[in-house]
């Protein structure tokens, strides 16, 4: 108990300690990117998008199934609505404002996944290193050398497409990366000096490992994760657009897919959906690109 | 330790590019996959949005083909008056690709496209579905319809210089008898003799009115015994397809690659004199129906199945002619099965009831482009046997098919499975929201492709499925087994058998007596009969009968627009200019 006791607060100083002096990097991380005019802007634009997709359908109520209108028809055409409509006579801004939840759902819940599974099996082979490292590298090996598309493709194929295999299959496929950067991070981190004080003074594993080490592996694993994000949207938007989707649940990529057979008449039905996921992916970009510059000021500029 | 960060979030950042690229490239390769498996499929691999222009099957005549289509073809024909001259490359395109070329083990129209050239049949049909000579310069049915008698041409020989005898017609309808997935087509052949290697008299087990039309190139290919006579399973044989295919068409094989393109050359011992006229045919599959469009609009193909919704553009242009003739014999009914065998849609009430949800004509008109008419019987219009008095449930009124449902205990509302594939998703998704207003949930299903998707429904593992079924020239051929008792095959299973699941003793009864006489108008009361009461028991909603259209380029001389258009031999064809 007393032995608890003291490898708490040991652990506690340690950590308070370290957050001390990262929190003035943080606000300075903050400044330097609200005064990136690109990051800023990517930042609005994922705002913009998290709006349409989720504020927006209160104002607009309709059902991006219903068949409202003639197919084929152009935007601004006479009895079009806003963006024209698909191949059934679907409305294109009810399928651009409610596809955005579906992909935007599976990619954080896959984000989620890589991330979460990623940091979790990176962090134990970084810091244990030795066997543990040898296993669970070989493990993601496993993962890292399979086709990534390829093998989405067949698990989604095999368990028939819906929400959560769609999410699944996509985070199976992509944390590897993940988990190879936090490993990376870890082995670089927990030789340093302030690691090796919070052992001196006691400090558990776990104690170690997610108060001392991962904050300040964080700012890498931040700005992969936005990217991460951005990834797992074009994922879920490729394997939509190959026709692996749950087809009663619209989504961007699968508007694109089920577009596609008669985009030499109707290029609308196409192109919305596409600028919708190009906006998503581009403010994602830009955001992982502001924070990275934030959080390496030194860099700016290269 | 910052460079390091920087260079990972720059390579994930190329990884993305890189993985939409490849998703990009993967579906160009994703839509092939599919398309190569329809390839075998009797419905044709035309594509994703193949529903609407795969076929037609008014019977001859072309007052349905529209207005420009008339034009073009009266230019086409004044082009035409000239004198054919030999030589020239034919290129056609298809979706998908070829399992192989043996159309006896194998039916649909990826096979016969590429298999007509290479192959001859005993006979060829004209436009009034009469028969003309072929490799058989003449033939008899005897007077009880039990005997037919074919005399070969006497000059006919195979690809590798081998006669073409009485042996190889025996060997092709045995095969086909055998392996053939349309049963019914040389069922009731008993023996084949073969005496005289010139003539060859089949018997039959009872009167069968379809024989002749059996003998269609598409339907009977003769193919050599001395190839393909040796204990191998037909189905599997080496030599079906491959550079070295030996058949006894007018063109054979060049070059040979199953899944992109086939190269065939004039046969020089072709046995009708001056014939074929062209040197050379390429068939190139392309992966989908857009590869399909640019690739004529580029000029790099002559001649086409035209997809729907490239019909505008095409008759718009003067470098080609656009015709919805050709293929009338295919008669493609499109079809929504309703799974006799599932709870909810058990009784003929609740059938009803979604027949009349369904909005048949909204169908024709959004999904089908308007480039469809109407079809009540499953039997193609336009065929003496189609009766246009049966059961009409075209007229969508939501209170009645909700009172059907009440009357069953379904007034609540309920949920079905609709699996299908890229092919019908259209259709399905038309169909969910057709029935959503009488309070059915249905569940669209995509599955990955089309073996899966025939596996589902050969299974019986479905409610609701779309599909397109063809009536092959006679409905002893291609309408029976949709609902012959005896052809409710149970799991795993064949795909376009009767997949309803319907049984009628009566209409068993009335199909085999159709099915049994040459007697046409004993055929038509038959037929007349049966399909009234399929009609108002509705294993099937009938949606319509989209039109064949094809497109050409005005080079294109004598084009194979007759009852089985492409899929007859082009030994006609030249080209001008």
């Amino acid at each position: 108990m007393a032995e608890l006791f003291t490898t708490d607060v040991g652990a506690d100083l340690a950590a308070a300690a370290d957050e001390e002096t990262a929190a003035a990097p943080q606000r300075q991380a903050l400044k330097l990117f609200l005064r990136n005019r690109s990051a800023v802007f990517g930042l609005i634009l994922f705002l913009a998008i998290l709006i349409m997709t989720f504020v927006l359908p209160f104002f607009y109520e309709r059902d991006p199934g219903d068949l409202i209108a003639r197919p084929h028809l152009a935007p601004g055409s006479e009895g079009a609505p806003l963006l024209g409509t698909d191949q059934l006579g679907r409305d294109l801004t009810a399928v651009v404002v409610y596809g955005g939840r579906t992909t935007l759902r599976v990619a954080a819940g896959a984000a989620v996944m890589i991330v979460g599974f990623g940091v979790m099996i990176g962090a134990l082979a970084g810091f244990y290193g030795g066997k543990v490292d040898d296993v669970l590298m070989r493990f993601t090996e496993f993962f890292q050398v399979l086709p990534g598309l390829l093998f989405a493709i067949v698990l989604v194929a095999l368990f028939n497409p819906s929400v959560w295999t769609v999410m699944i299959a996509i985070a199976t496929v992509s944390w590897a990366q993940t988990a190879r950067l936090t490993r990376a991070e870890f082995l670089r981190l927990k030789n340093l000096e302030f690691v090796k004080a919070a052992r001196a003074i006691g400090a558990s594993d776990f104690r170690i490992i997610t108060r001392v080490i991962l904050p300040n592996a964080m700012p890498t694993l931040i700005v992969s994760s936005t990217l991460v994000l951005g990834w797992a949207i074009l994922f879920e938007a490729g394997l939509a657009f190959l026709g692996l989707a749950d087809v009663n649940n619209v989504s961007w990529g699968l508007a694109i897919g089920r577009g596609r057979a008669a985009f030499t008449v109707n290029w609308w039905a196409v192109t919305f959906p596409g600028l919708a996921i190009f906006a998503t992916v581009l403010g994602l970009s830009l955001i992982g690109d502001g924070l990275q510059d934030a959080y390496n000021p030194k860099l700016r500029g290269r | 330790m910052r460079k390091e960060g920087l260079s990972i979030a720059s390579r994930l950042r190329r990884l993305l590019a890189l993985l939409f690229a490849l998703s990009l490239v993967a579906a160009a390769c994703g839509g092939g996959d599919d398309a190569a498996e329809d390839a075998d499929v009797e419905t044709d691999a035309s594509g994703d949005d193949a529903s609407a222009d795969d076929a037609s099957d008014d019977s001859g005549d072309a007052d349905d083909a529209d207005a420009s289509a008339d034009d073009d073809a009266a230019d086409e024909s004044a082009a035409a008056s000239g004198d054919p001259v030999a030589g020239g490359t034919l290129s056609f395109a298809a979706v998908g690709g070829v399992r192989h070329l043996n159309g006896t083990v194998q039916s649909g129209y990826a096979t016969a496209v590429p298999g007509t050239q290479v192959n001859a049949s005993p006979l060829l049909f004209d436009e009034n579905y009469q028969p003309q000579p072929y490799l058989a310069e003449a033939w008899e049915v005897s007077d009880d319809g039990l005997s037919v008698t074919l005399d070969l041409v006497d000059n006919a020989v195979f690809h590798d210089g081998t006669p073409i005898t009485s042996e190889d017609v025996a060997f092709s309808i045995l095969t086909a008898q055998a392996n053939h997935p349309f049963k019914p087509m040389f069922e009731p052949v008993e023996s084949i003799d073969t005496t005289d290697p010139n003539v060859a008299v089949i018997t039959l087990s009872k009167p069968h009115p379809a024989i002749l039309m059996a003998m269609s190139p598409g339907l009977l290919p003769i193919i050599p015994k001395h190839i393909f006579d040796d204990g191998q399973d037909m189905k599997e044989h080496p030599r079906n397809g491959g550079d070295d295919f030996v058949g006894s068409g007018p063109f054979k094989v060049a070059s040979y690659d199953a899944a992109e393109l086939i190269k065939l050359e004039r046969f020089d011992d072709f046995f009708i004199e001056g014939r074929p006229y062209l040197d050379e045919i390429i068939i190139d599959f392309v992966v989908d129906a857009n590869a399909l469009i640019l690739g004529m609009d580029n000029g790099d193909y002559d001649m086409i199945s035209a997809p729907a919704i490239s019909i505008d553009q095409f008759s718009a242009d003067d470098r080609f002619v656009v015709e919805a003739k050709g293929h009338e014999a295919i008669g493609q009914v499109d079809w929504i099965d309703l799974n006799t065998r599932s709870e909810a849609l058990s009784t003929k009430e609740a059938r009803q009831a979604v027949a009349i949800a369904i909005d048949q004509a909204g169908w024709r008109d959004i999904v089908e482009l308007g480039l469809s008419s109407s079809n009540l019987t499953g039997i193609q219009n336009g065929s003496p046997f189609y009766n246009p008095d049966v059961a009409n449930f075209e007229e969508r009124d939501l209170d009645k098919a909700k009172a059907l449902l009440e009357s069953v205990g379904l007034g609540d509302g309920f949920e079905l499975d609709m699996p299908t594939y890229s092919w019908g998703l259209d259709d399905s998704e038309f169909i969910k929201q057709n029935l959503e207003d009488i309070g059915i949930t249905v569940n669209v299903r995509q599955v990955p492709d089309f073996p899966t998707w025939s596996a589902e429904v050969a299974g019986g593992n479905f409610d609701l499925t779309y599909n397109q079924v063809w009536n092959w020239g006679d409905p002893v051929i291609g309408v029976e087994r949709s609902y012959r008792c005896d052809n409710r095959i149970e799991p795993p299973g064949v795909i376009w058998s009767n997949n309803a699941f319907y049984c009628n003793e009566e209409v068993d009864a009335l199909l085999a007596k159709a099915g049994s006489t040459f007697d046409d108008a004993e055929r038509q009361a038959a037929y007349f009969e049966a399909t009234a009461i399929i009609s108002e028991e509705v294993p099937l909603v009938y949606m319509g009968k989209p039109d064949w259209y094809q497109a050409r380029n005005v080079r294109v001389q004598n084009p194979p627009n007759g009852i089985w258009g492409f899929m007859s031999p082009w030994h006609d064809v030249w080209l001008s200019e």
